[in-house]
């Protein structure tokens, strides 16, 4: 197989990197400077300004990170939680029953969920949950779920049974097969599992924005419509850029380290799901 | 017994899938606003009546279709390509990975807000371009009949990387021999992609449009950051009007309605892909390739 053109590849890199290498450019310029573009304008009008009015606002930005890493940890663990024993329960359905619950988890992991606002809205007022932020994990575990049992239940049957069998002949119960034999041989599975949950939590926007309403709740990207709506920061956007900047930052560091679970999590959903 | 480990996952899905549902099923048929003093009346079906007739909410199904029609059409196309250039040897492949992964990992909020700034007029970097090269700026942002086109590219590139992934797994199912059979028959790469690859990537197109589709039809985050809806609603998606009529409008009963005519048109378009799918199948094997 003849290698990639190096042309056609450096187009594909410049179209995911260059509207961020743009927003990186503006946030650290002067708002005169973006104004003006003028052609000599390059060597002047540089500053770190638009990241001192977004870090030292109220809230502070790094609030905004800290709440959608906690809910995006307790979703997260909250869906594995379910999921794990869910995978393993459908993994020893008979073969008619597992395939009709797998066709329905994959038409929920498929639904489109912003459909569901109102309802779980209605339903968070009734049971006092608004303005809890971990709260938010439990819709966000129960709009996971479905990818990740499909997911989880492809990686239990690809061991072998008689795996399982063994364990089983040894006297283990079932807890302890799943945590002594199964479960440590799953753990790339997890792996992806979680890191797609955790994304997933991470970037939710119409139930984050309905529930929260404090300002000091608020995640990421609801923050960031906030931010978009406000007329705190005026036009020209270097404090927006330096927002959406700071706000790419810790999900370029997830996708660098996690690239290779974030793609066999999403190829094998597509593989065996 | 082994059924009791599936039951609190099916539960919590329940009640986040289904519980809505059933509850818009009803909403649907209550006068539930604040001229009820947020008291649900059932109305017998006036909301439905008014669904019918309501212009706004046509035109919200029309733009819509169009919005999902080009997004997946491009994302489709453009993912192909970019799988097909993943699939071959790369230098540095985890990092080029990575990188193509970017714009589907951020939060749509984010680049949103990003897209905005690129897309300003007068002042953002995509006019600076056109400046330069001597055109006048452009409203991108601003001319009701071409600003869903800029709703549709921020789209294609955010889920684009989304697409590729996905397909890049089906070709990688693809024997590696069965290719090079081909090659040694004098197909050239042309012929090789529309007798071998693309029959064989059939399953994973299909995952993909039906996947891209749904969420599509269901667009919301990037329309309301981007846009708002604007310019003279022009680039209104179904979720917004919904969103609309329950936040805004606060006009439940009405809302649900939406919503569940949204539902249907999801369900209706892809149910219209899986047949189109089969009757294509079913053509292909008796010699009718169209």
């Amino acid at each position: 197989m003849s290698r990639t053109p190096l042309p056609l590849l450096l187009a594909a890199l410049g179209w995911s990197l260059l509207p961020l290498l743009w927003q990186l450019l503006t946030s650290l310029r002067t708002a005169e400077a973006l104004v003006l573009q003028g052609a000599g304008a390059w060597l002047q009008g540089w500053t770190l300004d638009n990241y001192r009015l977004v870090l030292q606002g109220d809230p502070p930005f790094w609030r905004y990170l800290l709440n959608s890493s906690l809910v995006g940890a307790a979703s997260t663990g909250l869906t594995l939680l379910l999921a794990i024993p869910a995978a393993y329960g459908l993994q020893r359905q008979r073969p008619a029953l597992r395939g009709a619950l797998s066709l329905a988890l994959l038409a929920a992991a498929m639904f489109p969920y912003v459909l569901l606002f109102l309802a779980l809205l209605e339903l968070a007022r009734a049971l006092g949950w608004g303005n809890q932020l971990l709260a938010l994990a439990l819709p966000y575990a129960g709009l996971s779920l479905p990818l990740a049992v499909l997911l989880l239940r492809a990686a239990f049957a690809d061991l072998p049974e008689e795996l399982e069998d063994a364990a089983r002949l040894e006297g283990l119960n079932l807890w302890q097969r799943l945590r002594r034999v199964l479960l440590p041989l799953l753990a790339p599975a997890i792996a992806s599992t979680a890191i797609l949950v955790f994304l997933f939590s991470w970037n939710e926007y119409p139930i984050a924005l309905t529930w929260i309403s404090r300002a000091d709740l608020l995640t990421l990207p609801v923050a960031m419509a906030r931010i978009a709506g406000s007329s705190v920061y005026a036009v020209p956007y270097g404090a927006f850029a330096a927002a959406t900047v700071l706000g790419a930052l810790p999900l370029l560091a997830l996708v660098l380290v996690f690239q290779r679970q974030i793609v066999s999590g999403l190829t094998q959903g597509a593989v065996k799901g | 017994m082994t059924l009791l480990l599936l039951l609190p996952a099916l539960a919590l899905a329940a009640a986040v899938f289904l519980w809505p549902l059933l509850r818009y099923g009803w909403l649907s048929l209550q006068a539930h606003s604040v001229l009820t003093a947020l008291v649900p009346v059932p109305n017998g079906g006036a909301n439905w009546q008014r669904l019918l007739a309501d212009a706004r909410f046509w035109q919200d199904v029309a733009q819509t279709l169009r919005f999902a029609g080009l997004s997946v059409g491009l994302e489709l196309l453009l993912g192909l390509s970019l799988a097909l250039l993943l699939h071959r040897p790369l230098p540095r492949r985890g990092l080029v990975r990575a990188v193509v992964l970017l714009p589907w990992a951020l939060p749509t909020t984010v680049m949103a807000l990003g897209w905005r700034w690129i897309l300003n007029d007068p002042f953002g970097p995509l006019n600076g371009l056109l400046r330069s090269l001597g055109l006048p700026a452009y409203g991108f942002l601003s001319e009701p009949r071409s600003t869903w086109l800029f709703t549709v590219l921020a789209d294609v590139w955010k889920t684009t990387p989304f697409v590729a992934l996905l397909l890049l797994a089906g070709l990688q199912a693809i024997p590696a021999e069965l290719e090079e059979a081909l090659r040694l028959e004098g197909a050239n790469a042309w012929q090789r992609l529309q007798r071998l690859t693309l029959p064989l990537l059939g399953p994973y197109l299909l995952l993909a449009a039906l996947f891209r589709l749904a969420q599509a039809l269901g667009v919301f985050d990037l329309i309301q950051v981007l846009t708002g809806g604007g310019p003279a609603s022009s680039t209104e998606s179904l979720a917004l009007y919904a969103y609309l009529n329950a936040m805004r409008f606060l006009d439940f009963g009405y809302a649900a309605t939406v919503m569940l005519g949204m539902f249907a048109l999801v369900l209706g378009l892809s149910a219209l892909v899986l047949v189109g799918q089969a009757m294509r199948r079913r053509w292909a094997a008796a010699g009718l390739t169209p």
